[in-house]
């Protein structure tokens, strides 16, 4: 067990490296001066060749980059072009939102999968498993950002139950911070959980007919013992991994639906960057989440690996 | 062991299956699967909409009619009209022209890169395919829809660049499901005969291993095209794919966001638009996967684009 | 209805009449099994010999009401404790499974649960069957490993399956088919999957329990070197029907159905004077969704006449306890 994790630990580092590379690159493939385009029409040569200077740029490339990085390991991710203001403080201010809301999509994504994919599985070809199989090709298929906009549609402008859009603290009003949150939860939550059942249903049919379950019916088990000792334990291990993978993909994906919402997360940040032209920021905003969809990828990784006897005692 | 050694003199049994009727018992399935072939018809009339786009729009993309603005569906106006009177039904079915676009071409980039890059690592193992699959590692490492839009701000806006930019993203997972199969072809029994027997690398994979990778990489375009629709639309959403003029569904849609009250119709059809289609895509790959790779993991669904 | 009564009265533990398995395939209805009908003693080997597809495998799966039933379809009756298995409710079945009739498989690696522990294993049948719990449990569990030969068992029973080699996995496999002393036991191809060497260790170690417990045994096997060495009687099948019964001396010292003389005379033999080439049966098994009305193995037999493919030939018994499923009395066709 010992092994694995070095050596997985081993890769994510290696990931992140060429994470690093990416991301840093992405400044320099921009046509034309990304300072310059930045400022736009507020530009001020004294400005311009502050942030030139803070952001390293006149220095040869390598030397950059290994300036950035250093940087980036200490936290320091560089100011924004646009204000001025420090990068990590900016993403670290943003981020309790995104991860509420992939959060709180995750607990609903899971509470519609996990279920009804383990009955769709014991109970193939049924019914309810053609319902739900069908109901979760839809599910998959549908843009985001468009369930969102019906969603407001229907929630909020027709039956007025639900606001629009917005955040409010969960410490100022709790209510309020709840109905705020269910929108775009349930708009990110339902497809995601789409995207999870088909796979918790696979996980759980390769499960049932595997040679040990016919086993274990053989000794007189009774169906709910067979599912309960020894579908799911072993069903478990591939579902885990692929929670990990969706949550990941929640933190960073989640941007199309920040922005109907006006959430305040990572996302929306990303996306303001952009249309500033703000680098430096966006640079921040994806390696922060680059880092924490490797790590989770990590920790999902050793968890796989606890549950699986055959890697856990090796 | 004392088993008889089947001999083909004899007519019991079925003669061996060729390649040819590999081919139809394919097609024999897929027929059978329902929502495979409503898939498939769909995309087929979408195919015609978009040729004829031009022919079947009753209005054109830019036809400004204020006086009849934010009309409801009707028969002169089957989707209803826009904030400039702009007839919905026609800058849909124009707008599939340009999806569709989008989604062939930047497939097709990932496969042309992808594919070989998953040949070679596959094939040649060791440290060839350690360093591939570590810069696919990296690829794979952002979130798709975030990775699209860091690269379309380096580059700038515009039709092309959001083809190149779906284009990676969806590069890796044509390069690691290449890879998977050339592994667990090439220790095959055949592979190594044709090895010992001489023959070149190339030849090897061109007669060998291609054919037999070709499956899992025929359900995969069909499932990435899904998508990168999906992609397409998303990003057109934000403004960052095709420019105006040329009308896009996702661009309807944030259009359509300030007028959800008085016009809902403008976001309704577009986004139907983009769901039926990507639909029709997965339907689609669901049952080429069926047909000819049953065993192929859905690890691969769980990568969805805006999730 | 209770579980039914060990067997104490008569010494035939099982009985079965005309049975037949058929299954809804997307090409049609497949006719795997087609009407066979065997007995087994207490403390006998019954050996059913037969290709794959043969439909031997089916035949015991459908005992035990292992088959999920659609798409199977399961006729004809099998008499145990004085019920019919084939139609026993669910809660009656699941008394008799591992309990008085185990069966154990081919391949230990996949039979056996790669998650859970060897002991939880071996303890599930244990519980369940015999009411007992915690550490008399384990203790009995222990015991069973030691029956088996496996070394220092008090530690090995909190390992896991990939932990033990594959001889040693058939072994926990079948610890767990005798944990709780059934009537009948069923060995399904049960060691195919290893060398020569265990394989020859773990028939001689099942001989020895058989013995010991006095049960039924049901040896199901394509390998008719191994049936040599541990059958009583075999079952000869094809095409999911009997085509020869006997004991086993009669059916190697005077083999009559002309499949059972080409799977004997297709085995290799030793010695000075060897045959230029294998002596290999002709032609394929026959597609269980286009059974013909006639003999299963008229395509391939050299013997064959018209009235072989539509007619079903009768059993003959040339000697009690012998049947035969042919058309011809044997010395027609030999001479």
């Amino acid at each position: 067990m010992t092994g694995f994790v070095i050596r997985r630990i081993g890769q994510m580092a290696i990931a992140l490296f060429g994470v690093s590379i990416v991301v840093f690159a992405l400044i320099h493939f921009v046509p034309g001066d990304p300072v310059r385009i930045a400022l736009g029409t507020r530009f001020d040569p004294e400005i311009y060749e502050a942030l030139r200077e803070r952001a390293g740029l006149n220095d040869p490339i390598l030397i950059q980059y290994g300036n950035w990085l250093l940087a980036a390991i200490q936290g320091d991710l560089g100011v924004s072009f646009r204000s001025g203001q420090p990068v990590t403080g900016i993403v670290l201010q943003r981020l309790p939102a995104t991860m509420t809301l992939a959060g709180a999509a995750l607990v609903i994504a899971l509470a519609v999968s996990l279920p009804l994919g383990i009955l769709s599985a014991i109970r193939s070809g049924s019914k309810l498993d053609y319902l739900a199989t069908t109901a979760s090709q839809v599910g998959v298929s549908v843009p985001d950002f468009w369930a969102g906009i019906m969603y407001i549609l229907v929630f909020s402008l027709t039956l007025s139950w639900l606001p629009p859009s917005g955040y409010t603290q969960l410490s100022n009003d709790p209510l309020g911070w709840l109905s705020h949150l269910v929108l775009p939860a349930f708009t990110v939550g339902l497809i995601s959980g789409s995207i999870l059942f088909r796979f918790v249903r696979s996980a759980v049919l390769e499960a049932l007919n595997q040679d040990y379950v016919r086993t274990a019916r053989a000794k007189g088990l009774s169906q709910m013992r067979v599912i309960r000792d020894h579908v799911l334990p072993n069903a478990w291990i591939p579902i885990v991994t692929v929670v990990g993978l969706q949550l990941g993909f929640l933190l960073g994906g989640v941007v199309v639906v920040e922005l109907i919402f006006a959430w305040p997360g990572l996302g929306r940040l990303a996306l303001l960057a952009v249309e500033d032209r703000d680098f430096t920021v966006l640079q921040g905003t994806v390696l922060y989440i680059a880092f924490i969809f490797l790590l989770i990828n990590l920790i999902v990784d050793i968890i796989y690996g606890w549950l699986d006897p055959r890697i856990r005692y090796d | 062991m004392t088993e008889a050694a089947p001999e083909r003199s004899l007519d019991a049994g079925e003669p061996p299956v060729e390649h040819r009727s590999r081919l139809r018992t394919t097609y024999e399935t897929i027929r059978q699967n329902r929502l495979a072939v409503i898939g498939a018809f769909f995309l087929l009339v979408l195919a015609v909409v978009a040729v004829f786009a031009d022919l079947i729009a009753p209005y054109t993309i830019n036809e400004v009619n204020i006086a009849d603005r934010l009309a409801a569906p009707s028969l002169d106006y089957l989707f209803g009209t826009d904030d400039l009177g702009r007839d919905v039904f026609s800058r849909v079915i124009i707008a599939s022209r340009v999806s569709l676009q989008v989604g062939f071409i930047s497939v097709g980039l990932a496969v042309a890169i992808g594919v070989p890059i998953g040949l070679v690592a596959g094939y040649y193992g060791k440290l060839t395919d350690s360093i591939l699959m570590r810069a696919m590692d990296v690829l794979f490492s952002f979130p798709a829809i975030l990775l699209a839009i860091a690269i379309l701000a380096a580059l700038g806006s515009g039709i092309t660049n959001a083809m190149i930019a779906i284009g990676i993203v969806y590069t890796p997972i044509f390069a690691r499901i290449t890879r998977g199969s050339v592994l667990s072809v090439k220790e095959s029994v055949f592979v190594r005969a044709a090895r010992s027997l001489g023959a070149s690398d190339a030849r090897i994979i061109r007669t060998h291993i291609l054919p037999n990778v070709l499956a899992p990489i025929i359900v995969q375009t069909s499932l990435s095209l899904a998508f990168a629709i999906l992609a397409e639309a998303a990003l057109s959403f934000l403004g960052l794919g095709v420019q105006p003029p040329a009308p896009a569904w996702g661009r309807m849609l944030n259009d359509a966001q300030g007028f959800l009250g008085s016009a809902p119709w403008m976001a309704i059809f577009p986004g139907l638009a983009i769901l039926l289609t990507v639909m029709a895509f997965n339907f689609l790959g669901d049952g080429l996967r069926d047909a000819l790779d049953p065993q192929q993991r859905s690890v691969i669904e769980s990568r969805g684009v805006s999730k | 209805m209770n579980a039914p009564a060990p067997q104490q009265a008569t010494d035939r533990v099982l009985t079965v009449e005309d049975l037949r398995v058929s299954f809804g395939t997307r090409s049609g209805v497949a006719n795997v099994v087609n009407g066979i009908s065997y007995h087994v003693d207490r403390g006998e080997t019954l050996a059913i010999v037969g290709e794959s597809g043969s439909g031997k495998s089916v035949s015991t799966l459908a005992l035990l009401q292992l088959l999920p039933t659609p798409p199977a379809r399961v006729e004809g009756s099998a008499t145990f404790g004085g019920g019919n298995l084939l139609t026993m409710s669910d809660r009656d079945i699941r008394r008799v499974r591992g309990n008085q009739i185990a069966m154990i498989f081919q391949d230990p690696m996949t039979s056996l649960n790669p998650v859970r522990t060897v002991g939880t294993q071996l303890i599930e049948p244990i519980e369940l069957h015999l009411g007992l719990r915690g550490k008399p449990a384990r203790e009995r569990a222990i015991e069973l490993l030691e029956t088996v030969g496996i070394p220092s068992p008090g530690q090995r029973i909190d390992d896991y399956p990939h932990q033990f080699s594959g001889g040693m996995r058939q072994r926990v496999m079948i610890a767990m088919g005798i944990s709780c002393e059934p009537d009948l036991l069923i060995a399904d191809e049960a060691t195919t999957a290893l060398d020569v060497t265990t394989q020859a260790q773990i028939i001689e170690e099942m001989q020895h329990l058989q013995q010991r417990l006095g049960m039924g045994l049901i040896w199901i096997t394509h390998d008719l070197g191994v049936v040599a060495g541990i059958a009583d009687r075999v079952v000869v099948l094809y095409g999911g029907r009997m085509m020869e019964v006997a004991s086993v001396d009669d059916l190697y010292r005077q083999r009559r159905h002309p499949y059972t003389r080409g799977l004997l005379e297709s085995l290799p033999t030793p010695g000075p004077e060897r045959p230029e080439r294998l002596h290999a049966i002709p032609g394929l098994p026959p597609d269980p969704t286009r059974m013909p009305p006639g003999c299963p193995f008229e395509p391939r037999c050299e013997h064959a006449v018209d009235r072989c493919a539509e007619d079903r030939p009768e059993y003959r018994s040339p000697v009690p306890g012998h049947q035969v499923a042919c058309h011809f009395e044997p010395e027609e066709l030999y001479d």
